[in-house]
């Protein structure tokens, strides 16, 4: 694995700059009505092979969060945003 | 082999001659040689002994890529003689052959494989040497003995060559230095790109070199030097990682990162099977050429040649040219006779034999006769078609495979094109451009054109060039669509002339036979990848260069299917078989050190790795130090420690959000402890938070967890639309703990700040200067002793730790805090904790505070789980027979495992068995006897829920 | 109660220390006190220093460089910015300021970070290929010319690059990676033939580049 990702605040570096985290999904305002979807925002993804939404962090440069969109099959870096500059994800829970 | 008189273009100097050793013998050479070169000139013959029946193997590809010439060279094992350039003093040994090349006693290997038995058979290693499993070591011992490629140094202080990276960054990477390679590379710097070229040759050129255009080719590549290209001659290019391409090139492996790449990898030539195609003397036209014009060498005194295509005829008549007397040329096309160069041939006085290849080679220690013969589909030979003819040399080519590896790897599929007979790169990846040989133009003028069309093209997808560039370029695309690609021949996948006896090859690098394929397939490995794997075809030193085609023939013909549908096999980096030790580059382990380690050093501490930092594990005696601590007075090095602010007016609403207690009601001047967790309820770090002001708090973490935590906090922070900042100065903070009954004493001669118990009580924090420097203190205690946590700036460190130890401090290191915080039964995170537990469990339930209003991280895990028990809890225990149980021992329950040790030592103070474990709830009370299992004992604990020593913190607080 | 533990002492008899001395002091180098720290002046004659950046590469340790970081929104920070130093823009919220007297008052958050980050200054023709050994940023010119800002992977530690003029860069890393990153340097450094110099070494090329 040694794509290039694209840091928001820094420019293009080698994917090992980066540190991944995760899939983006939005923790709930408010408790989970059952245990078991608690659970559910706890420890289930969705893990899609495609194109998914999820955190970076440039943990060796500006140490920025930032959003990406990839393709989880061939590590195409469709773009990377500031969380605040981030389109709506459709489809996702939001 | 002799010495050829000069030829045009050879690559020796015979001015500057040298000498090196080969197995301890004087080998006299020219600068320019291989060390195969002057191996084969000094009338050597063989150069290497086979990886499994150890059968004498000479050179077969003359250019540095097949295995039959690994050597050791100056104790580095694996290289290829053929491609390395022989150097005053060098140092060659044999490899693979026991007592000597010459005679290998492990030949018999060979012989009784040949007598049908089933030693070494095909996936032996699956089969044999099984069992009785207790002989393993035995055959292990053997087999180490029997295989391999050499041995290699096992100590960083055997290892004699430097090697390092370098990275390069440029606009084009053309890999391959042939006519395509140095035309595209040429084409693009011309028109402004930023080019590199690797090539592994000692010089660009490629084929070219050996076979009539050196002049062209070094003008060629003088041009592309002038161009500005960067030339890396004598690099491998080892594989296609997203765009990065490592170039191996002698101590250097250059970490290409480029935004277009050309692969100009050219085809490779293989060889054909029958009875004996291994024999020294049987090697590839291609090399033979080589050997000829780049080193003078005649590579026989008497040739055969058998081919499938044009290689073979222009291969007879360089040899020819060259002075080797050419006996026959073995042509399998039928219209071989028709060929533009029969003529030629004929007028060389040289009999072509169409329709015709080679059956068997024979001789003892090489090759003394070739029989050709017609053969049928299956290829054996045609009744009474076959004769015998005298030579010494047998040059082969069975076609030719595009090198496509890289393309492969970067994402490209190969096709068979069934009009031509041969594999073609199909579709190629974004940003990836083939030219010359390897995209099937092997013609000198198509490879020129399609180099041109790669250069330009990759050029302009970079936004160099114009538009009259994009105009001529299409023009370019016509001319080179209009040359229609020459067809080969496909050659019987096993040619023999029916007599019994001798192993004909696929792979020569695994010793891999026809029969091989066939019982694999006969087993149920009947696809490439199947077959691949049993045999191992493919998978040696060489990655298959040289028997891609010969294994999917076999294949095709033990299956019935065609070739084209069995394909060929997936292509994996590395594409060149590279030493660990260019892989490895410089051996530097990213470390943190604090600001006193050179203190620690000269106190003669032992330093061991925490995380990712050094660190003084003790300095010598560990209960001593453990004791001092408690008697008199220590000082350690907590520099490790994670500390972050945390600023801002949400810096108090942040802090109770992520901590399952209230952090915002700490007055000013304190300290309160906290744990993390994540959203599951589970112990992520722990550590103190101590306000500064209203805005201002300094958090600190364990030593491992700084990154993890600053990352946990600045993540949640995105989401969050607060007002507060986080700055990690972990290392900008040396951190001191003075702790001991002396310490408030000691430290009141190096401050003038009052440190009574009342204007400085526990979990107080003070801004001071100690011996000038200024100082944040805390009062806290995770030794279990009166203690101050000095935290300065690290510029200063090593000053403060000067000044605290000047006054009598003993240092003492992490082993013995360990013990002592044992004592006192605190928590190591991640030690006594793991990915399940939560504060409920861990003996820490104070910390949950449910009723305040926020939404914490791990707050409704904790509401779930504070309506049930948890089914282990955590506790101290002590060992009544004194034994200090392994970490990680299981507690039983019932004779089951039912939780485990998590910290054990030995006290020296209470002078006894103490330790933390995981124990079914029920049995979490003090008193409680559990039983440990440990290496193979079982004996008995007793639980102890508070601390061990000073269990109601009358100490600490004094 | 401040954060005044994290600012070196103004007491004259406490020196600074750089946490990259260990490497200084056994590479032979010779120290000064300036503005509170020990400064390594020079490992051999001036001389040989010079041609060393002017020929090949030389490193300075110059982790005594006062540093500053300013965290705030975009428009304090603009506030902020001072006419001296070098105002190094990590994201829009965090900048970071060295070698300057000081920011401009404003509601940014200033912290000093001196001692959090070591700093060398590498000058030469040879620079780049001594980073290259180590760093896999794009250096070239025409990606980052004078001027440029690079936060980036440094040596496999997390750092931030500063091309200050062709051919002449500076470097900050975590304080506590600095024996490791002087490791790496020299180690790289000597057998590209380039030297530790000190940071007067430094100050003679900037002269003469501008001269």
């Amino acid at each position: 694995m040694s794509f290039l990702l694209t840091c928001p605040n820094c420019g293009v570096r080698e994917v090992t700059d980066f540190g991944y985290g995760g899939e983006s999904s939005k923790r709930p305002a408010e408790r989970p009505a059952s245990l078991r979807e608690l659970s559910a925002y706890n420890y289930f993804r969705r893990n899609v092979a495609g194109v998914q939404r999820e955190w970076w962090v440039h943990r060796s440069g500006c140490r920025a969060w930032f959003l990406a969109e990839r393709d989880t099959t061939t590590n195409a870096v469709l773009w990377t945003v500031l969380p605040a500059d981030a389109p709506r994800a459709d489809g996702a829970s939001s | 082999m002799r010495r050829l008189p000069p030829q045009p273009g050879e690559r020796i100097d015979r001015s500057a001659p040298l000498s090196f050793t080969f197995d301890g013998d004087a080998i006299e050479a020219f600068a320019g040689d291989t060390i195969a070169s002057a191996l084969l000139a000094s009338g050597r013959s063989v150069l290497s002994r086979s990886f499994k029946y150890h059968r004498p193997r000479g050179e077969l590809c003359g250019c540095g890529q097949c295995a039959s010439s690994l050597v050791t060279v100056d104790g580095a094992p694996g290289v290829r003689a053929c491609g390395r350039p022989v150097t005053a003093g060098m140092v060659v040994e044999h490899q693979n052959a026991w007592p000597s090349l010459r005679f290998d006693a492990m030949r018999a290997t060979d012989k009784l494989g040949g007598v049908g038995g089933t030693f070494l058979q095909v996936g032996f290693y699956y089969k044999t040497f099984i069992r009785p499993r207790r002989m393993w070591p035995v055959y292990e011992r053997v087999l180490r003995h029997a295989a391999g490629l050499g041995k290699l140094p096992n100590r960083q202080e055997q290892r004699a060559w430097r090697t390092e990276y370098r990275r390069r960054h440029c606009d084009v990477l053309v890999i391959g230095g042939g006519i395509a390679g140095l035309t595209a590379a040429v084409h693009a710097a011309q028109l402004g790109a930023d080019v590199v070229l690797c090539d592994d040759d000692v010089e660009p050129g490629g084929v070219q070199l050996a076979e009539g255009g050196h002049e062209r080719m070094r003008e060629l590549a003088a041009r592309a030097r002038t161009a500005g290209v960067e030339i890396l001659s004598g690099a491998s290019a080892l594989g296609y990682f997203d765009g990065l391409v490592p170039v191996w090139q002698g101590d250097t492996l250059h970490q290409v990162r480029a935004r277009r790449h050309v692969a100009a990898t050219g085809a490779i030539e293989q060889p054909l099977v029958f009875p004996d195609n291994d024999l020294p003397g049987v090697m590839l036209a291609g090399g033979a050429r080589r050997l000829a014009a780049l080193y003078a060498l005649a590579p026989g005194a008497s040739a055969v040649v058998a081919s499938v295509d044009e290689r073979g005829v222009e291969a007879a008549l360089t040899l020819h040219a060259a002075g080797v007397r050419v006996a026959a040329v073995a042509d399998l096309r039928r219209d071989a006779a028709d060929c533009p160069a029969a003529g030629r041939l004929a007028e060389a006085g040289i009999p072509l034999h169409a329709e015709t290849t080679v059956v068997r080679a024979e001789g003892r220690r090489g090759v003394e006769r070739a029989v050709l013969a017609r053969v049928d589909r299956t290829g054996l030979a045609l009744p009474d078609s076959a004769q015998q003819l005298e030579c010494d040399l047998l040059a082969v080519s069975g076609g030719a495979v595009p090198a496509s590896s890289l393309l492969l790897q970067a994402g490209g599929r190969s096709r068979y094109d069934v009009a031509t007979g041969r594999f073609l790169p199909g579709e190629l990846p974004e940003g990836v451009h083939a030219a010359g040989a390897v995209a099937g133009h092997d013609e000198l003028g198509a490879a020129e054109l399609s180099g041109e069309l790669a250069g330009i093209e990759a050029a302009l997808a970079l936004g160099f060039g114009g538009e009259a560039v994009r105009r001529e370029l299409a023009e370019r695309r016509a001319r080179l669509e209009a040359r229609p690609l020459t067809p080969c021949a496909a050659p019987p996948a096993h040619a023999r002339d029916g007599r019994r006896g001798g192993k004909a090859f696929v792979d020569l690098d695994e010793d891999v036979t026809v029969k091989d394929v066939e019982q694999a397939v006969a087993e149920g490995y009947d696809s490439i990848e199947l077959s691949k794997r049993y045999t191992t075809a493919t998978m040696g030193p060489s990655q298959g260069r040289f028997s891609q085609l010969p294994a999917v023939r076999a294949l095709a013909a033990a299956t019935g299917m065609p070739v084209g549908e069995i394909g060929l096999t997936t292509a994996r980096p590395p594409w060149t078989t590279v030493a660990l030790g260019v892989l490895a580059g410089r051996p530097f382990e990213p470390a943190k050190r604090s600001s006193i380690h050179a203190r620690h050093r000269a106190l003669g501490a032992t330093v061991k790795w925490a995380g990712d930092w050094r660190r003084a594990y003790d300095y010598g005696d560990a209960a001593a130090e453990a004791l001092a601590v408690q008697t008199t007075v220590g000082l350690i090095d907590v520099s490790t420690l994670g500390k972050l602010i945390v600023r801002g007016p949400d810096a108090g609403e942040l802090l109770d959000r992520l901590y399952p207690n209230t952090m915002s009601s700490i007055k000013p001047g304190r300290i309160r402890y906290g744990v993390l967790l994540s959203d599951a309820g589970r112990i992520t770090d722990d550590g103190t938070v101590c306000r500064l002001d209203d805005e201002t708090f300094y958090v600190t973490t364990t030593s491992s967890g700084a990154a993890a935590v600053e990352q946990w906090f600045s993540w949640w922070l995105a989401d969050w639309d607060l007002d507060a900042h986080l700055t990690d100065v972990t290392q900008g903070v040396s951190a001191l703990n003075l702790a001991g009954p002396e310490a408030r004493a000691l430290l009141g001669r190096l401050t003038e700040l009052d440190l009574s118990n009342e204007a400085f009580p526990y979990l107080d924090a003070q801004h001071t200067t100690v011996a000038g420097i200024p100082c944040l203190l805390l009062r806290i205690g995770f030794v279990g002793e009166v203690g101050y946590e000095i935290h300065c700036a690290s510029a200063h460190g090593e000053r403060l730790w000067d000044a605290l130890a000047a006054e009598g401090a003993r240092p003492f290191g992490l082993e013995p805090q360990r013990i002592l915080r044992l004592q006192k039964q605190h928590i190591l995170v991640g030690q006594d904790t793991d990915s399940e537990s939560t504060p409920y469990g861990a003996a820490l339930s104070w910390i949950v505070k449910l009723e305040k209003p926020q939404q914490f991280i791990g707050r409704w895990a904790l509401e779930h789980a504070a309506q049930r028990t948890a089914a282990t809890a955590l506790v101290g225990f002590t060992v009544p027979s004194g034994r200090v149980p392994t970490e990680g021992a299981v507690v039983l329950h019932d004779g089951k495992p039912a939780g485990q040790v998590t910290s054990a030592r030995r006290s020296p103070k209470l002078n006894q068995a103490i330790g933390m474990a995981w124990v079914p709830a029920a049995q979490a009370v003090d008193d409680a006897r559990i039983h440990i299992s440990d290496v193979g004992s079982t004996f008995e604990a007793r639980v102890t829920t508070k601390p061990f020593y000073d269990p109601e913190g009358a100490v600490l607080r004094s | 109660m401040s954060l005044d533990f994290l600012t070196l002492g103004s007491d004259a008899g406490v020196v600074a220390k750089s946490p990259l001395a260990a490497g200084t002091a056994a590479a032979g180098a010779t120290y000064a006190v300036r503005d509170g720290w020990e400064v390594a002046t020079r490992f051999a004659e001036p001389r040989v220093e010079a041609l060393a950046c002017r020929e090949r590469v030389g490193w300075a340790d110059v982790s005594h460089l006062r540093k500053l970081e300013l965290q705030g929104t975009p428009e304090q920070l603009v506030a902020a910015k001072p006419d001296d130093g070098l105002w190094l823009q990590v994201t829009p919220e965090r900048a970071l300021l060295i070698d300057s007297a000081g920011p401009r008052e404003s509601a940014a958050h200033v912290l000093d970070v001196t001692s959090q980050l070591g700093a060398l200054r590498i000058a030469g023709p040879l620079a780049r290929e001594l980073f290259a050994r180590f760093c896999a940023l794009d250096l070239r010119p025409g990606s980052t010319p004078p001027g440029a800002f690079r936060p980036g992977s440094v040596a496999r530690t997390p750092g931030y690059l500063l091309c200050e003029a062709p051919d002449r860069y500076l470097v900050l890393f975590g304080a506590a990676y600095g024996a490791y990153v002087w490791e790496v340097v020299s180690d790289a450094g000597l057998h590209l033939g380039g030297r530790p110099v000190g940071v007067d070494a430094l100050v003679a090329q900037e002269a003469a580049s501008h001269a």
